[in-house]
C-alpha cells in the first residue's frame, strides 16, 4: 500500500517537478518542496498544526504498538518524535519499526484516525439533528440544517438510487447516503487549514471501495453471474477468454473507484501546496502575487471537486449495485427467456393475490 | 437516520441537466476504469517478474498489453450497453 501510494504520488507530482528545476534550481537550498508537500498529504503519528520561528505547534497521539511475545505498548508519540527511540521502537518515515528488526504491528491513533473520529462525530451530530427535525416537524417544511441537507438526500434518492438501481433502491439508500455525506464532509474537512487529508488516503478510499464490492457481490442475482460466466451473444468457444475478462472487471471497478477518489483529492492538495511553495522556491514575496490567486482559484475548484467526487463515487456504486440486482433484459435474448419469466411473474401475481384476499 | 425523508412535494426533475451530470459521472468512470485496468495489470506483471526473477520482463510486457486490450474491451462493452 505504501509503495503504491508513493508511486502514485510520484506520478501525480511529475508535472509540478518538471517546471521547477528550470526556475529555482540554484536557489532551492534547504527548502525541499517535494518533501514538504508529501509530508502534508501523507498520514503521520502526530498532528502538526503550524510552525513559527519559536517552534512547532504539534499535538501528539498515542502510539499503540503490538509486538508478538511482548504484548501491547501504549505511549505518546512525543517519545519517538524527531528520530528518538523509546522501548526498542522508532519511527522511520512515519513507519513504526523496532531497533533490532523484530516484528511490530502499528495500531496507533494516527492523524487520519483522529480526523476520522472527529468527522464521524460531526456527521453523527449533524444527522441526528436532521433526523430530530423530521421527527418533530412531521409533514411540515424543513428548517435550518434539515432544509439545507434535504435537497441532497432527495437528489441521491431520485437521481442516483432510483435511476441506477430501479425498484429495489430503498434497501441501498442508507449506504448510498452514508457514502455521499461521508466523502463530501471529509473532502471539505480536508480543505480546512491544518486538517488531515482523509479522503486522500488510499487506505480509506480502498475500504469504501471494498464495502461497495461486498455489497455488490452480496446483492447480486443469478442474472449478474449469468452475464459473467455465460455472456449473452458470445459463442461458447470464446468463454475461455471472456470469463477471466469479466472476473477481472469485478475487481477493477471498485479499484478504480478507490484510485479516482484518492487521486483527485491528493492531486488537488498537491497543486495548492505547489502554488504556495512557489513563494519559498523564489524566496520572494512577489511570487505571492501570482501563486496566491492561483492557489485560491484551485481551492475554490476543490470545493466543487469535493462534492463532484462524492457524487461520482455514490453514482458509480449505485450503478454497480444496479447491474448486480438488474432483472433479465428481454432485448438481449430476443425473447427466448420469455417462458421462464412468464412463470415467475405468474407466481408473483398468485402470491400477492393470495395475500390480498 | 431513524426516519426517511418525509414525502414532500415531488421534486421537479430536470432531465437534461441531470442526465448530463449522470453522463459525466459515468464516462469519467469508464476512463478511470481503463487507467485502473492497465495499472493493475502492469503492477501484477512487475510483481510476477520480480517474483520469478525473469531476465526479460515478459510478464510486465504481456500483462500490460493484456491490460490495454482488457480496458478497450471494457470501454466497448459499457458503451454498447448504454446505447
Amino acid at each position: 500500500m505504501k509503495h503504491l501510494l508513493s508511486i502514485l504520488l510520484f506520478l501525480l507530482t511529475l508535472p509540478v517537478f518538471a517546471q521547477e528545476p528550470a526556475k529555482g534550481a540554484e536557489s532551492a537550498g534547504s527548502f525541499n518542496p517535494g518533501e514538504v508537500i508529501l509530508h502534508h498529504v501523507a498520514d503521520s503519528h502526530e498532528w502538526h498544526w503550524f510552525s513559527t520561528d519559536n517552534g512547532n505547534f504539534v499535538s501528539y497521539f498515542p502510539i499503540i504498538a503490538y509486538q508478538p511475545g511482548k504484548g501491547m505498548l501504549v505511549f505518546s508519540s512525543e517519545k519517538i518524535a524527531e528520530g528518538k527511540s523509546y522501548e526498542n521502537l522508532k519511527l522511520e518515515d512515519e513507519h513504526l519499526t523496532t531497533l533490532d528488526g523484530s516484528p511490530v504491528y502499528d495500531f496507533s491513533i494516527t492523524k487520519n484516525v483522529a480526523a476520522l473520529i472527529i468527522s464521524s462525530l460531526v456527521l453523527v451530530i449533524v444527522f441526528t439533528s436532521v433526523a430530530r427535525g423530521y421527527r418533530r416537524r412531521v409533514g411540515k417544511a424543513p428548517t435550518g440544517m434539515q432544509s439545507f441537507l434535504e435537497p441532497f438526500v432527495i437528489f441521491i434518492r431520485d437521481e442516483v438510487a432510483k435511476k441506477s438501481i430501479g425498484p429495489k433502491y430503498e434497501r441501498y439508500m442508507p449506504y448510498l447516503l452514508t457514502l455521499f455525506f461521508f466523502i463530501w464532509f471529509n473532502n471539505l474537512l480536508g480543505l480546512t487549514p491544518g486538517a488531515a487529508n482523509l479522503t486522500g488516503n488510499v487506505a480509506v478510499t480502498a475500504m469504501l471501495a471494498i464495502l461497495t464490492l461486498i455489497i455488490t457481490l452480496f446483492s447480486s442475482n443469478k442474472n449478474y453471474w449469468g452475464h459473467i460466466f455465460a455472456p449473452p451473444g458470445v459463442p461458447w468457444a470464446l468463454y475461455i477468454i471472456m470469463i477471466p475478462v469479466e472476473l477481472v472487471g469485478i475487481i477493477v471497478k471498485p479499484f478504480s473507484l478507490a484510485v479516482r477518489l484518492f487521486a483527485n483529492i491528493t492531486a488537488g492538495h498537491i497543486i495548492i501546496l505547489s502554488f504556495i511553495s512557489l513563494i519559498f522556491i523564489f524566496r520572494s514575496a512577489g511570487a505571492g502575487f501570482l501563486s496566491v490567486p492561483f492557489g485560491l482559484f484551485i481551492s475554490l475548484l476543490e470545493l466543487l471537486v469535493s462534492i463532484l467526487q462524492a457524487y461520482i463515487f455514490t453514482l458509480l456504486t449505485a450503478m454497480y449495485i444496479g447491474s448486480a440486482v438488474e432483472e433479465h433484459h428481454h432485448e438481449d435474448d430476443f425473447g427466448t427467456a420469455e417462458q421462464s419469466h412468464g412463470g415467475s411473474n405468474l407466481g408473483n401475481i398468485t402470491r400477492s393475490d393470495v395475500a390480498a384476499h | 437516520m431513524p426516519l426517511p425523508p418525509a414525502a414532500g412535494p415531488e421534486p421537479k426533475s430536470d432531465p437534461a441537466g441531470n442526465d448530463r451530470l449522470r453522463a459525466i459521472g459515468k464516462y469519467s468512470g469508464i476512463a478511470f476504469q481503463m487507467l485502473a485496468t492497465i495499472g493493475l495489470s502492469a503492477w501484477a506483471g512487475t510483481w510476477l517478474d520480480g517474483h520469478y526473477r525473469t531476465q526479460t520482463p515478459w510478464f510486465t510486457i504481456g500483462l500490460m498489453l493484456a491490460g490495454v486490450l482488457l480496458a478497450l474491451y471494457q470501454v466497448i462493452r459499457s458503451l454498447t450497453n448504454s446505447a
